[in-house]
């Protein structure tokens, strides 16, 4: 699924924030991205997502090199991946119902289709019964959850979370951790950075560390 | 279809929550056109205006008292001969002109019997083709006729209609001119005010841009919502001077009562009035589109 050879990027003319990568991931796997905080993970889930490209070798996802996609194949790319972020990003304005449509529905999807996708997707979740209210009104747990729904919402062939346990205390990390994995047992490739060694530790998957941007571990 | 309904509903969300600054930026849209299309409907009357005194514009022949038969005879044949410029003549002679003074200025009426004789000189009183009113060719056959024996002087309208017309050019100028410069601070004022909506939105449209969203559906919200302000901006502007125009023709009237006829001001002509609004329209959707330039 995730083919990286000799990835570099550079900020500024002297600061590597990944040097020489090279890593495979398959399809269907759950990868834990880890290391200390500058190590490159979430520079690596930034390049995934094609917010930026690689200063020097080939990162290809599904066969597709993303540094040689146009505009329009980033977006048709970005559609079939699915994200979800440390501080949740929901839009406070609007309901959980509307958070999780709001990406069918700037995708141009009609509406019946899309309000039995969301009310699937938050089925799913277990926050069906929440739908009408707004972000701040849950607890860090249920709008992570949101955020899931929302990062599946598209049926996505890849979901990429950047520290999604943050700010959760480790009760919740574990249960927002198992849904990563009933994620990733329906087949969609999973990688999660996330410095928490002793959550990695519970989950027990493929681990791959980074230290100075390049791998120092990979098991 | 759906991406329009899209764009227009987050439009007007958009339009609603920030309703101070998008005010803001309607009103100046609104002053800008008001003033360009106020300086265009002044100069327009104006320009009707003169064209009504221009049609009606007169040059006198004033005769000497002692001109002979043949004098006053070659006079008639110079303005028989410029019938592209002269449309109609009349002679009138001394006695013609006193009863006339006489009809028009009664109360001065008893002056005028108290002199010991008729001091208004005979004359030819000429109505001019309105479109050589002001022309060179009425210049011509005033300067031929003040040449000629027997004319003691020529007078007619051409000066001041000539003021009045410079009148209506600076109306246009200054309306162009005041308008491009307001409408260009319409446009920054536009372009901030929805640079304002887009600064509030930007996790919505980070994710739009993460979950791949086609770019008419990040940008075009932003660009209607200018679109719209400047289609209200004109709208109001188009009010607003309706209502000038409506208080002009009920009470201008007794203002210039006598000078000119104020009751048959004019608006501007609907497809002037289209034009506008479509400006209008143009001037937000350019503020709206340079400010949504910085949303990928």
């Amino acid at each position: 699924m995730i083919e990286a050879h000799g990835v570099s990027k550079l900020y500024n003319r002297s600061v590597y924030a990944l040097r020489d990568l090279t890593l495979t991931v398959e399809k269907g796997d759950f990868v834990f991205l880890t290391g200390p905080s500058g190590a490159g993970k979430s520079t690596l889930l930034r390049l995934l997502l094609r917010e930026e490209v690689p200063n020097k070798g080939t990162l290809k996802v599904a066969g597709r090199d993303l540094a040689r996609l146009t505009t329009r194949q980033v977006q048709a790319y970005r559609r079939g991946v699915g994200f979800v972020f440390q501080d949740f990003k929901l839009i406070p304005r609007m309901t959980v119902l509307e958070n999780v449509a709001f990406v069918p529905r700037v995708l141009g999807a009609g509406s019946p289709q899309m309000q039995r996708r969301t009310f699937q997707v938050l089925k799913w979740v277990g926050l069906q019964h929440r739908m009408h209210a707004f972000p701040l009104e849950l607890s860090g747990g249920e709008q992570q959850r949101i955020a899931i729904a929302r990062a599946l919402i598209n049926d996505p062939v890849l979901v990429l979370a950047d520290e999604p346990t943050g700010n959760l205390d480790p009760d919740l990390s574990l249960e927002i951790m198992n849904l990563f994995r009933e994620i990733n047992a329906r087949g969609t490739t999973v990688v999660v950075a996330t410095h928490d060694r002793e959550l990695i530790r519970q989950v027990g998957r493929h681990t791959i560390t980074l230290a100075h941007g390049r791998i120092v571990e990979n098991e | 279809m759906r991406a329009l309904r899209y764009c227009f509903d987050e439009a007007t969300a958009s339009l609603w929550r920030g309703r101070g600054a998008s005010l803001l930026s309607i009103l100046t849209i609104a002053i800008a056109l008001f003033v360009l299309s106020g300086f265009l409907v002044v100069a327009a009357n104006l320009e009707r205006q003169i064209a009504q005194w221009s049609d009606a514009a007169e040059l006198s022949v004033y005769l000497a008292d002692d001109i002979s038969q043949d004098q006053r005879l070659a006079v008639d044949r110079i303005l028989a001969g410029h019938d592209s410029v002269v449309a109609a003549r009349e002679y009138l002679s001394k006695a013609d002109a006193l009863r006339r003074f006489k009809r028009d200025f009664p109360d001065l009426a008893g002056t005028a019997d108290g002199l010991s004789s008729n001091p208004f000189p005979a004359s030819f009183e000429v109505r001019l083709r309105g479109a050589q009113s002001g022309g060179d060719a009425a210049d011509r056959l005033a300067a031929e006729l003040r040449q000629t024996l027997g004319v003691v002087d020529v007078r007619y309208d051409r000066q001041w209609i000539q003021r009045l017309s410079g009148v209506a050019v600076f109306c246009r100028v200054t309306a162009y001119v005041l308008g491009g410069i307001l409408v260009g601070a319409a446009v920054l004022t536009v372009t901030s005010v929805v640079r304002l909506a887009l600064y509030g939105r930007q996790d919505e449209i980070k994710i739009m841009e993460l979950v791949g969203a086609p770019i008419g559906y990040i940008r075009g919200p932003f660009v209607l919502e200018g679109t719209l302000q400047g289609g209200i901006g004109a709208g109001l502007a188009l009010a607003a001077l309706w209502g000038g125009v409506l208080l002009v023709r009920t009470r201008g009237p007794q203002l210039l009562e006598g000078l000119a006829d104020l009751s048959t001001t004019t608006f501007l002509p609907p497809s002037l009035a289209a034009l506008l609004v479509a400006g209008g329209m143009l001037v937000g959707c350019v503020g709206g589109f340079i400010a949504a330039r910085t949303a990928r």
